[in-house]
């Protein structure tokens, strides 16, 4: 479904990325594990054309999406949840996933069953200005957002990251779900081992901008975890 | 007093209509367009065009300016200012650039002598409002300031392009991630704010000489009303339009419009250096 091949991606005149190849295939959960700044987040925002500058080859189906515009790979079926969440703050929660429809394939503005039947807080709450909800509201309005679209995959970036406990549980079970009951195909982005292991099938181990190891989860085995993840 | 206020209002509200396409640019993309003040001369021209060659009626150059000048806004940003977002000194030049090409223009063809544009018999007397008489025309401006107000708040919060601007104006990066063409949103901004400054040129071509430098002073005043206000609020446009024009009139009905004027930039000054962001600024979350 998604295939990177060696991709090269720069910020500013830094070299972040070097020669990272990967395949996701449709309908699998992929994890990219790695210390801080050893290049996922900018991994999942190559796929999204928000790089300054890269080379390679990305493709979404035999799609080539690396010289597409940003807003042409949303539309070509890539949902996208960024680290920190950047849900828009002025718009209430009914925009917000409002505003995920502009990449769905056909353009219609409705707000998704699924989507309300995930998360029921946000199915109460749609006319709150979204700037008010908690961390944790605000995680799953953005991933709200991005299956507004309808997407075929979904890229994650730390999506529990500084939330309070008792949603980081049920954030991990939503995206479990996603990926076995609705078949989703999943790139995510994480740090948490334990939950890394629960749900991926795949995994990336990111060291300085390089894939350093990857395989099945079976073979993220402790010592690579030593290796490339003790502080 | 109350006749000041009255003239106070129309001041603001004059302010206001050549703020509007203004903010509308930079409360949405930070652009600082220098020129707007060009664009609403621009206005003024179409209207004297249209009412020498074509003989169109004076109401009707508000539709044909709004739609000329936004038209070359649309071009300005396809063709230059697109290429220097995140750029703001560049922008600057570029668009003071544009504004000076744009005077010569208007001089070769037209000339640079003054140009009067005749306004309906309608629009020429006076109207009673609360027992006072105003000129009926400083009140026809005041309702097409509140119409063009209206009609931007209505695209800003009612249509499809007015959720996507906004969405844009927040968060570029991620609004494009979510399927949203940041460049087309950027070029209809444009074109609205450079459509409201030539709508704006028509109502001022109506009470102030045409001529191709009448611009950079409107340029000035409607930033110092953007600036003030806090940028990218449209209620504080339209409360330091309010504002600066109620106190501008009051001043010159105390003393005289020189001094007025001068209270004008104090006051200006004085609301910069204890709320830097404006009057209402957009809050953080």
């Amino acid at each position: 479904m998604l295939e990177l091949q060696n991709i090269n991606s720069f910020y500013g005149n830094s070299h972040i990325l070097h020669d990272v190849s990967l395949r996701v295939d449709p309908g699998s959960f992929t994890a990219v594990v790695g210390r801080n700044g050893m290049g996922k987040t900018m991994l999942l925002k190559t796929i999204m054309g928000l790089s300054d500058r890269m080379r390679g080859s990305i493709a979404l189906g035999g799609k080539q999406l690396a010289h597409q515009p940003t807003h042409l790979r949303a539309k070509a079926g890539i949902g996208y949840v960024p680290q920190g969440r950047e849900i828009i703050s002025q718009f209430t929660v009914k925009e917000n996933i409002l505003m995920g429809c502009y990449a769905r394939k056909d353009g219609k503005k409705q707000l998704p069953d699924l989507v309300l039947d995930l998360f029921p807080y946000l199915k109460d709450n749609l006319h709150r200005r979204a700037g008010l909800l908690s961390g944790g509201q605000q995680q799953q309005l953005a991933i709200a957002r991005a299956l507004a679209a309808n997407p075929t995959m979904l890229l994650l970036d730390e999506p529990t990251e500084g939330i309070q406990p008792n949603i980081v549980e049920q954030i991990e079970q939503t995206i479990i779900r996603l990926n076995q009951e609705l078949g989703l195909t999943i790139l995510l982005v994480e740090q948490n081992i334990l939950f890394t292991r629960r749900a991926a099938q795949h995994f990336v181990m990111m060291n300085n901008g390089f894939v350093a190891a990857s395989g099945t989860i079976a073979q993220l085995s402790d010592d690579l975890i030593h290796q490339y993840m003790a502080v | 007093m109350l006749g000041s206020l009255l003239s106070g209002l129309s001041i603001g509200s004059v302010l206001l209509l050549v703020a509007l396409g203004l903010m509308v640019i930079y409360g949405t993309m930070g652009v600082i367009n220098m020129a707007h003040g060009d664009l609403v001369m621009l206005g003024a021209y179409v209207t004297v065009f249209s009412q020498r060659l074509l003989h169109v009626p004076f109401l009707l150059c508000l539709p044909l300016a709004f739609v000329f000048t936004g038209s070359l806004g649309w071009l300005i940003e396809r063709l230059i200012v697109r290429r220097l977002y995140s750029r703001l000194l560049d922008t600057l030049l570029a668009t003071w650039g544009i504004g000076i090409i744009l005077q010569q223009v208007i001089r070769l063809t037209f000339g640079p002598e003054l140009q009067n544009v005749s306004v309906p018999v309608f629009l020429t007397g006076e109207t009673r409002v609360g027992g006072i008489g105003m000129p009926s025309y400083r009140l026809a401006v005041f309702l097409v300031s509140v119409a063009l107000l209206l009609g931007v708040v209505a695209i800003l919060h009612r249509t499809d392009l007015g959720m996507r601007l906004r969405a844009v104006s927040q968060n570029p990066q991620i609004s494009a991630c979510h399927g949203i063409d940041v460049n087309q949103v950027r070029a209809w901004t444009f074109a609205l704010g450079a459509g409201l400054a030539g709508a704006a040129g028509v109502m001022v071509s109506g009470f102030n000489a045409v001529r191709p430098t009448m611009g950079s002073s409107y340029v000035v005043d409607s930033f110092i009303v953007v600036v003030v206000g806090g940028v990218s609020s449209l209620a504080g446009t339209v409360a330091s339009a309010a504002l600066l024009g109620g106190v501008n009139s009051v001043m010159a009905w105390l003393t005289n419009d020189v001094l007025a004027k001068a209270v004008l930039l104090l006051l200006a000054i004085a609301v910069i250096r204890f709320f830097p962001k404006g009057l209402f600024s957009a809050q953080a979350r």
